[in-house]
């Protein structure tokens, strides 16, 4: 394996790791501050509960998440030297208000978790707001430096080096808004279903608390705020693609020839050698109406783009038509439950919508995981529709990666850390939810010692 | 060739990043030192006062060590892409155990106690607390060796010997120590709020002696500098004289002031000790960021990158202070409960035997609140590790918390309400703990208002003295 590959290999299963653990980090905090607000604004216990549950999820999600982000910022500069020396000047100034935000989240994570018998509700709840923002925050810096590297913009290239920075420019690239936006709002769609999938297995296996339904529920109010929006979101991003980089855009939609008036085509399978689409389904004119809106527009595709600066068309064009599928799949969720409630709410008029029928909650089950391979497809989309470039149209992959030996052994010495990591985690997560509160007990005795 | 005005700004943002790591993160590594090293009668209480210590500030101190990093890397970019290709290996490794430490120290504390995968935890939590800050110091220590050598942009190095040499292996093993002294001296504070004598006898007695290991080790490494690293020799007892002898001084208050038992003023001591250290070394290595290719000048970013940092550092930390302030408060403070009124945990237990009270209201709550009860009653505390109570349940379980609750409290009372005598003290330190909130708040507010002011003005004067410059070299060129 090549310095390369393995570099390649490991930042791409460093960031898929830490994106999940990162992007329930974002939307758990906006869930507690909620649940809390609730439990204290009524003098509700349920409330409270689900608070008090989901904050010990929180704790063991934020060190997965806190502790991968920690490798990452190593491994850029251990595995991309070369990368990091070329941009940090350009686009160093949003890691360090990234990591101002992490140190925000840090610290009033520290005295949420550890602060219930020393801070008085309402400044506990308090606690929980400056989590949810500087989440939000931090997503949004961490995300313009990857726009960045799709939009290199705030410097002008002078013998290959960096002239003339502006980091602002650089951090208020082309792609930010959409990408950002995007991210954002993936964060909190995915915490949402994901939430509620877990409720909707308990309610599936029969159980039916009060705390089960109200927690479904939350999870569901805000994946379904979310998910319109999302694709709203999700088609400003791809006009935003077809424009800074069309053949990021060619490749998703496996589109070969450049087209007057071009068809949508989904899934079918792309053959590269021919360049050919076999056997997709094909609606007219719809991907120039989308683009542009302009249903007979010209739409670029990969024939405009030399060979050798092709991304994988395949992976791309499957992991793009997969990711919006499963974006229309949640909206479906969303209007599914929320039409079956209304129903019995308004039509009905029953005092409680009571039990939801088997396959709503199977779909609100499936949903959750979903949720996560869409980001992940997502993140796949953007980064390998990227390559060959490392920073586009400014510096190949293959420029990049370090010199140092034994890449590979750090990056097979990470795969195992990362299982072991992954698996423990999600033990404990799946032993929490099922049995509850291990850790209050040892609190509990742990307060008993020092009295 | 010079840097750019803030790129000395910059330098001094990160060394003070590394003395916040060192004295509130290293600390922290000590504390697992000490995990692995419990031992006696009191192995059981030790480590959970290394845990309560460690448990709520740890991911904060874990931020310094991001700060630093990302700090670097957009102000001195090619120092960052160096270090990481020329000590790949101990910088992986330090990596390794950072994730493993964190992400175990996180789970050991939501399994049950004295279970297997507690003490597994555990076990990885303590060795790789000991990995860490051994690795981090040999790469401090390979940076002043002069073995790594950049030419054009092609790191020339031993991948090996670089950090394997006597020097940086020496270094890591003063980090080591010295986090080591750091985290026994905090302890005695912790356990001194605690009243727990005999853990204060204990962790007294070890501060002393990793503080003597520290010294000695120390030694060594200050002669080794004389045959390994030169230009480190000639700042620590030249241009950082005062600094390397208050440092010394220093270490010897503190040994001083735990003999005596003024375990507060100890701590402040050891940490003000480790952070001149870090100061004699930066001075000593100034103007060598790694010795002896890299110099802050040839390395600094342009002066917009540099400003930019600088002044979003600034604001960063107005933002920072009252939050860290806050943390360090409420869980380091001498009487660390600040409450008027009751706790969010007393308010949730009473919101829970309140409705607990009403059966039908809330069905099976879970069992949220086995916080006091399994102590004292180890059926009830089974049924709710259940994670299902049944109605009566619920009622006697809420039944007992308010009570369980105050005999807490009747069994510290420096953390409950105050009894008649005390309360004036109180009160009067609460009066001095708002003030200082107050201040603090004051002196944010102030830097959010004065830092962009203070850039606009700045910006102007440069570039008045820039085209002042630019006019006199117009001039010039006129006159010839």
């Amino acid at each position: 394996m090549s310095n390369e590959l393995a570099a390649r290999m490991q930042t791409g299963i460093s960031l898929g790791f830490h994106i999940i653990f990162a992007v329930l980090g974002v939307g758990l905090p906006l869930l507690l501050l909620i649940a809390e607000g609730l439990g204290l604004r009524y003098r509700d216990a349920t409330w409270y509960t689900l608070a008090r549950r989901w904050s010990k999820a929180f704790a063991i999600l934020f060190v997965t998440g806190a502790v991968s982000g920690t490798v990452l910022s190593f491994e850029f500069g251990l595995l991309w030297p070369r990368f990091m020396g070329f941009s940090t000047a350009v686009i160093g100034l949003p890691f360090a208000l990234e990591g101002f935000m992490f140190f925000l989240e840090a610290i009033f994570l520290g005295l949420y978790l550890y602060g219930w018998d020393r801070l008085s509700p309402l400044a506990h709840w308090l606690c929980s707001i400056p989590i949810a923002v500087a989440g939000a925050a931090s997503t949004w810096f961490i995300v313009t430096v990857n726009s960045w590297m799709n939009t290199p913009a705030g410097f002008t290239l002078v013998n290959g080096k960096p002239a003339n920075i502006d980091p602002i420019a650089a951090m208020l690239n082309p792609s930010t808004p959409f990408e950002t936006t995007h991210m954002l709002l993936a964060a909190f769609e995915a915490t949402g279903f994901g939430v509620a999938a877990v409720y909707a297995l308990f309610l599936l296996w029969g159980r039916r608390d009060a705390y089960i339904v109200r927690g479904m529920r939350l999870g569901l109010i805000v994946g379904s705020v979310v998910a319109p929006f999302q694709i709203l979101v999700g088609d400003l991003s791809a006009r935003g693609v077809a424009e800074t980089q069309p053949a990021k855009l060619a490749a998703m939609e496996a589109l070969f020839q450049t087209t007057k008036g071009a068809a949508l085509h989904i899934y079918g399978w792309p053959d590269v050698a021919q360049r050919k689409l076999i056997g997709p389904v094909e609606i007219p004119k719809l991907l120039s109406w989308l683009v542009t809106g302009d249903p007979n527009a010209t739409v670029q595709g990969l024939d405009a783009t030399p060979v050798a600066d092709w991304p994988a068309v395949t992976v791309v064009h499957f992991a793009f038509d997969t990711m919006v599928g499963i974006g229309f799949f949640l909206a479906f969720v969303a209007a599914l439950y929320w039409g079956q409630y209304l129903y019995r709410r308004l039509v009905r008029k029953q005092r409680d919508a009571g039990p939801l029928n088997r396959l709503t909650l199977l779909c609100v089950l499936v949903s959750g995981p979903l949720t996560f391979v869409a980001i992940e497809l997502g993140w796949i989309t953007t980064e390998i529709g990227r390559q060959p470039w490392i920073i586009y149209n400014v510096m190949r992959i293959s420029e990049a990666p370090t010199s140092a030996p034994g890449v590979v052994a750090f990056f097979v010495t990470f795969l195992v850390v990362y299982v072991a990591l992954f698996t423990a985690a999600a033990l404990l997560l799946s032993r929490m939810a099922r049995s509850g509160p291990a850790g209050d007990q040892e609190e509990a005795e742990r307060e008993a010692l020092t009295v | 060739m010079s840097a750019p005005p803030f790129a000395y700004a910059n330098a001094v943002m990160i060394l003070l990043g590394l003395i916040a790591y060192a004295t509130l993160g290293g600390a922290d590594f000590g504390g697992g030192v000490w995990d692995l090293l419990a031992s006696g009668p009191n192995k059981r209480r030790e480590r959970a006062a290394i845990a309560s210590a460690i448990g709520p500030v740890w991911e904060a101190n874990n931020v310094w060590l991001i700060f630093v990093i990302v700090v670097t890397w957009t102000a001195f970019p090619l120092v960052y892409a160096t270090v990481s290709t020329a000590l790949f290996f101990p910088v992986a490794l330090a990596l390794v155990g950072i994730v493993m430490r964190g992400a175990a120290f996180g789970f050991r504390a939501h399994v049950r106690e004295a279970t297997r995968s507690a003490t597994t935890w555990g076990v990885v939590f303590s060795v790789t607390s000991v990995v860490t800050p051994f690795m981090l110091g040999t790469i401090a220590g390979a940076l002043a060796t002069g073995d790594i050598r950049v030419i054009g942009d092609t790191v020339i190095v031993n991948y090996w010997t670089v950090w394997t040499a006597p020097f940086p292996l020496a270094c890591g093993a003063f980090a080591l120590s010295m986090c080591a002294t750091l985290a026994a001296t905090y302890l005695t504070v912790e356990a001194h709020n605690e009243d727990d004598v005999a853990l204060v006898a204990v962790f007294q007695k070890r501060a002393m002696v990793a503080g003597a290991v520290t010294a000695a080790i120390g030694l060594v490494a200050a002669l080794l500098t004389y045959l390994e690293a030169p230009v480190l020799w000639r700042g620590l007892f030249g241009q950082a004289l005062p600094a390397t002898l208050l440092a010394m001084g220093l270490g010897l208050a503190t040994a001083v002031a735990l003999i005596l038992s003024a375990y507060r003023i100890a701590r402040v001591l050891v940490a003000a000790m480790v952070a001149l250290i870090f100061v004699a070394w930066g001075v000593a290595q100034y103007p060598y960021l790694v010795v002896p290719d890299l110099t802050l000048a040839n390395t600094a970013s342009p002066a917009i990158t540099q400003e930019l940092t600088f002044f979003s550092l600034l604001i960063g930390c107005a933002l920072l202070a009252p939050s860290l302030y806050a943390l360090l408060r409420v869980f380091k403070g001498r009487n660390p409960v600040v409450q008027r009124g009751e706790s969010a945990e007393a308010f949730v237990s009473a919101t829970m035997s309140r409705q607990g009270a009403q059966p039908g209201h809330m069905r099976a709550p879970g069992g949220e609140d086995g916080r006091t009860a399994p102590t004292t009653d180890a059926a009830t505390g089974d049924g709710k590790r259940d994670g299902r109570m049944s109605a009566s349940d619920v009622r006697s379980g809420g039944g007992q918390k308010p009570s369980g609750t105050r005999s807490e409290q009747a069994a510290q009372p420096a953390r409950g309400a105050a009894p008649g005598g005390q309360a004036d003290l109180l009160t009067d330190e609460r009066a001095r703990e708002r003030q200082a909130q107050w201040m603090v708040l004051g002196v944010s507010v102030a830097l959010a208002i004065i830092v962009p002011v203070a850039r606009q003005v700045w910006r102007w004067l440069w570039e008045a003295r820039t085209r002042a410059r630019v006019d006199r070299e117009i001039l010039r060129e006129l006159e010839a």
